[in-house]
């Protein structure tokens, strides 16, 4: 199989956007992520796309696909739109390296894109039930907070995992996302702030809670054929893991784990031949506080109940030992559900290429990106290492 | 008319809501309270209707009598307030309880007589088996009106058949037209009454006269339960059925729980049987001038089961909250619809928490459907019916905001509401599933004992969906 590298990654800014459309998001994130890619790319390269979402302001949209990538010239291509709720454009990403891998595409957009703020909160609350168990779940009365505060429950009681760990998650994620210019609340906060807002499915309150969110990003993926033509600085997709489980949070053996990520987790790193260890960032998926706690465990950076200490210590800090999140993550960067797993690549790209900014890294080599759909139905990790690597190193 | 000696009950149950509001909150809300003779009322939940009232009520007579749903072959549901305008409420009282599908149903509304018309009906009864009679209702008035200040709410359930501890020994019934006296108007939700004072109280007293005149009543019974529409006028008619007052007050229940309507002389015959009373006449009143009266002379203790204690109160803000009087509507939205034929091929598990059992390895699925979660085979689920209690596993409490749309109303009328992951343990194997929790004023804790309860879960299209949820075990 061919390996396939990032040459080029970019977003739109993440938030509540009334003048901006679905459309004109995604080109904003295609016109960066082609701006992104070092010696420049042509829009007739682009071999085959792949675009995550979950609709457009509440509505689905039978060809979401053709929708966007005919507004930024791509019409003529191959499109797939993939869903697999919050987990969609992480799945586009692995989709759109399956494409190189087979040696069918050379150059693939790999994207996601999302409006969610142009309806009430309670259609979006209709909305994002879709992504749920709707017949028992949902129907007990629970939202997404309801089931990861069912899942924090469970992880205080068989951890002691405490609130103020909780709201450690927001503080540090702020703090990141304060230093990120696309971020949609891009401010800081303090442990007093996120430890005294209001409660919205106890334990969890407004800071342990992602917000709603517009938003674009994409990724260019290409072939170890062509990559000399974009960047002398390739990163390589070093691992690619997919797992998935039962949708519904009491159809599990565990609510303080989610084994669709171990699934995605334990492929990728066998795929790339790393370990948690060689890990220099990750990007993890913390729509709600305790999913970020549940990730460390997940992928492998420390036990289930050394997830508290594990944020509160200060360990997964940007100046920590194993930074996360270093982009905001979807707590302070923002949650535009089907663009939110592709997002994450913008923030490896960038990381990886020392483009962060005032966030970036010390020369990081290896960084994870973790996305989750639902409750953790469906998941997917990436690997990303710098240079050519691999076979073809 | 007599019937044999071998009809008579066997067992009693009884349920009013928790909630209560105190006759002082209407007298400080309105300058007065227009109901005589009650100090505080039932309330219902925000998910609480006639149907699962009686549920409540039903299963505990049940209980207490030993008995199966699978013994009763005769249903009767007595109520002034069906969930449903017309759609037969029996069916689904059936399926909560587990009842044969054969068994006979049958419905009695439209007069608060109704209580007493499904007990004489079962006693009519052609069945081999057990009849259960169950009366259940949460009437309401407009708020100033004299009729919505005595609006309670309750149900009871009564377990008929031959060879009982406590036959029925006589009944008889009288009618005489006073139209106006009580009644709703169609499409309404409201009890009105053309509030001639007089004229009322003639009707209640001569037409109760009549039938209690017309049955074998001994002299002196220990108890008697006696229509109440509020808490004066049984008293103000004592005299012309040749009772006493406390006759009439040892087994009352509308000075706690309000005016019961169809349920009113149920819950006070079974409180009379349930504190050992052996001899209890009945006399039930209903809408246009009808009267039922009745004779139970126990020959044994009769089994019984009363849940009839209120814990919360309620400010009278609270209250018209819980009424819906002050609530908006479910928000406009979409998506993650649940059908009702979806939701109609899950009803056992809805209703009766049927798992299913792998034949192949034996684990317990719920729902019951797709392949087995454990060993993974694609196989036919054996039906099993899951225990009412289970264990929590994980629980939230879900705040003002944070609710599913479907339930926005629920959460504007009741408040915060718990949500937890119970397991469920039979032969050995258990299984888990999300129930919204009932009855608590804090949600359970990991660990706690939960059982399950038959609740209204939201309702779509016009379409009540009814299902368990969960109560912390006492």
């Amino acid at each position: 199989m061919r390996d396939a590298y990032l040459i080029g990654a970019g977003q739109s800014d993440y938030g509540s956007f009334p003048g901006e459309s679905y459309r004109s998001l995604f080109a904003t994130a295609f016109e960066n992520a082609c701006d992104s890619v070092p010696d420049g790319i042509e829009t007739e390269d682009v071999d085959e796309a792949v675009v995550g979402t979950l609709g457009v302001g509440g509505r689905q949209l039978g060809l979401s696909g053709p929708a966007v990538t005919e507004h930024v010239g791509l019409h003529g291509i191959p499109v797939t739109r993939v869903e697999n709720a919050c987990a969609a454009s992480g799945y586009s990403v692995r989709q759109g390296v399956q494409a190189i891998r087979s040696g069918m595409a050379d150059v693939v957009l790999a994207s996601g894109v999302e409006i969610m703020t142009d309806v009430s909160g309670d259609a979006v609350r209709y909305w994002l039930g879709v992504s749920g168990e709707t017949e028992w779940e949902r129907l007990s009365g629970t939202t997404f907070a309801g089931v990861y505060a069912q899942m924090a429950s469970r992880h205080m009681q068989e951890y002691g995992t405490t609130r103020e760990e909780l709201s450690h998650v927001a503080v540090k994620n702020h703090e990141n996302g304060a230093k990120n210019p696309h971020a949609q609340l891009g401010f800081e906060c303090s442990l007093e702030d996120a430890m005294d807002a209001p409660t919205v499915a106890d334990p969890l309150n407004l800071y342990h809670c992602c917000p709603t969110t517009d938003g674009a990003a994409a990724v260019l993926l290409a072939s170890e054929d062509v990559v000399e033509n974009y960047t002398d600085d390739p990163i390589r997709v070093a691992g690619v893991g997919a797992g998935s489980d039962r949708v519904g949070l009491f159809q599990r053996d565990t609510y303080t784990e989610v084994p669709a990520s171990q699934y995605a987790a334990d492929r990728a790193y066998e795929m790339a031949g790393y370990g948690p260890d060689d890990l220099d960032f990750a990007e993890v998926h913390d729509c709600f506080a305790i999913a970020e706690l549940m990730a460390y465990s997940d992928l492998g950076l420390c036990e289930p109940e050394e997830a508290g200490e594990f944020v509160a210590s200060g360990k997964t800090k940007r100046d920590g030992e194993m930074p996360v999140n270093t982009s905001g993550g979807l707590k302070s960067k923002g949650h535009p559900i089907g663009a939110t797993g592709a997002g994450q690549v913008v923030e490896a790209f960038k990381q990886l290429s020392g483009d962060a900014g005032e966030r970036q890294l010390d020369d990081p080599q290896v960084g994870l990106t973790h996305n989750v759909g639902g409750s953790g139905g469906a998941a997917v990790v990436h690997l990303f290492e710098k240079g050519l690597g691999g076979d073809a190193a | 008319m007599t019937d044999g000696a071998h009809d008579g009950i066997h067992a009693v149950g009884a349920y009013a809501p928790r909630l209560r509001v105190s006759a002082e909150e209407f007298a400080d809300a309105w300058g007065s309270f227009e109901a005589s003779g009650i100090e505080e009322k039932a309330v219902p939940e925000a998910d609480e209707d006639a149907l699962t009232m009686g549920w409540e009520a039903a299963r505990r007579a049940l209980e207490a009598g030993d008995a199966d749903a699978a013994d009763v072959d005769w249903v009767g549901f007595a109520t002034t307030t069906p969930p449903m305008a017309e759609e037969d409420p029996t069916v689904r009282l059936g399926s909560f309880l587990g009842v044969d599908d054969d068994a006979t149903r049958q419905t009695f509304t439209g007069s608060t007589r109704a209580g007493t018309r499904a007990l004489f009906a079962a006693l009519e009864a052609e069945t081999d088996g057990l009849a259960l009679v169950v009366a259940a209702d949460c009437p309401r008035g407009e708020p100033s009106d004299e009729r919505e200040h005595a609006a309670g709410a309750g149900a009871a359930a009564v377990l008929v058949g031959p060879d009982a501890p406590a036959p029925i020994t006589d009944r008889a019934e009288h009618a005489e037209p006073y139209p106006g006296t009580r009644f709703r108007r169609a499409g309404s939700d409201d009890v009105e009454g053309i509030e001639v004072t007089s004229y009322d109280r003639e009707a209640f007293r001569e037409t109760l006269a009549a039938a209690v005149d017309a049955v074998d009543a001994p002299e002196d019974p220990d108890a008697a339960a006696v229509q109440a529409p509020d808490g004066g006028l049984p008293y103000r008619a004592a005299g012309s059925m040749g009772l006493d007052n406390e006759t009439i007050h040892t087994c009352a229940t509308v000075q706690d729980l309000g005016d019961t309507a169809a349920a009113s002389v149920p819950l006070s015959l079974a409180r009379a049987l349930a504190d050992g009373h052996e001899t209890v006449l009945g006399a039930g009143y209903g809408s246009g001038g009808g009267a039922d009266a009745f004779v139970v002379e126990a020959d044994d203790d009769v089994p019984a089961e009363l849940a009839l204690d209120g814990n919360t109160d309620l400010s009278y803000a609270e209250y018209l909250r819980r009424r819906g009087d002050v609530t908006s509507g479910e928000p406009s939205g979409g998506a993650a619809y649940v059908s009702v034929p979806t939701w109609k091929r899950s009803i056992p598990q809805r209703h009766r928490l049927v798992a299913g059992r792998c034949p192949e390895c034996g684990s317990l699925a719920f729902p019951p459907e797709g392949a087995c979660p454990d060993c993974r085979e694609l196989v036919e689920f054996e039906p099993v019916e899951l225990p009412s209690t289970g264990e929590v596993e994980a629980v939230t409490a879900v705040s003002r905001g944070g609710e599913p749309p479907e339930f926005a109303v629920q959460q504007q009328k009741s408040g915060e509401y718990g949500v937890a992951i119970a397991s469920f343990t039979a032969d050995g194997e258990s299984v888990s599933m999300p129930l919204q929790v009932v009855g608590a004023e804090t949600s359970p804790a990991v660990g706690d004992a939960v059982t399950t309860v038959i609740r209204r879960i939201y309702e779509q299209e016009g379409v009540i969906r009814y299902g368990r949820k969960a109560r912390t075990t006492e």
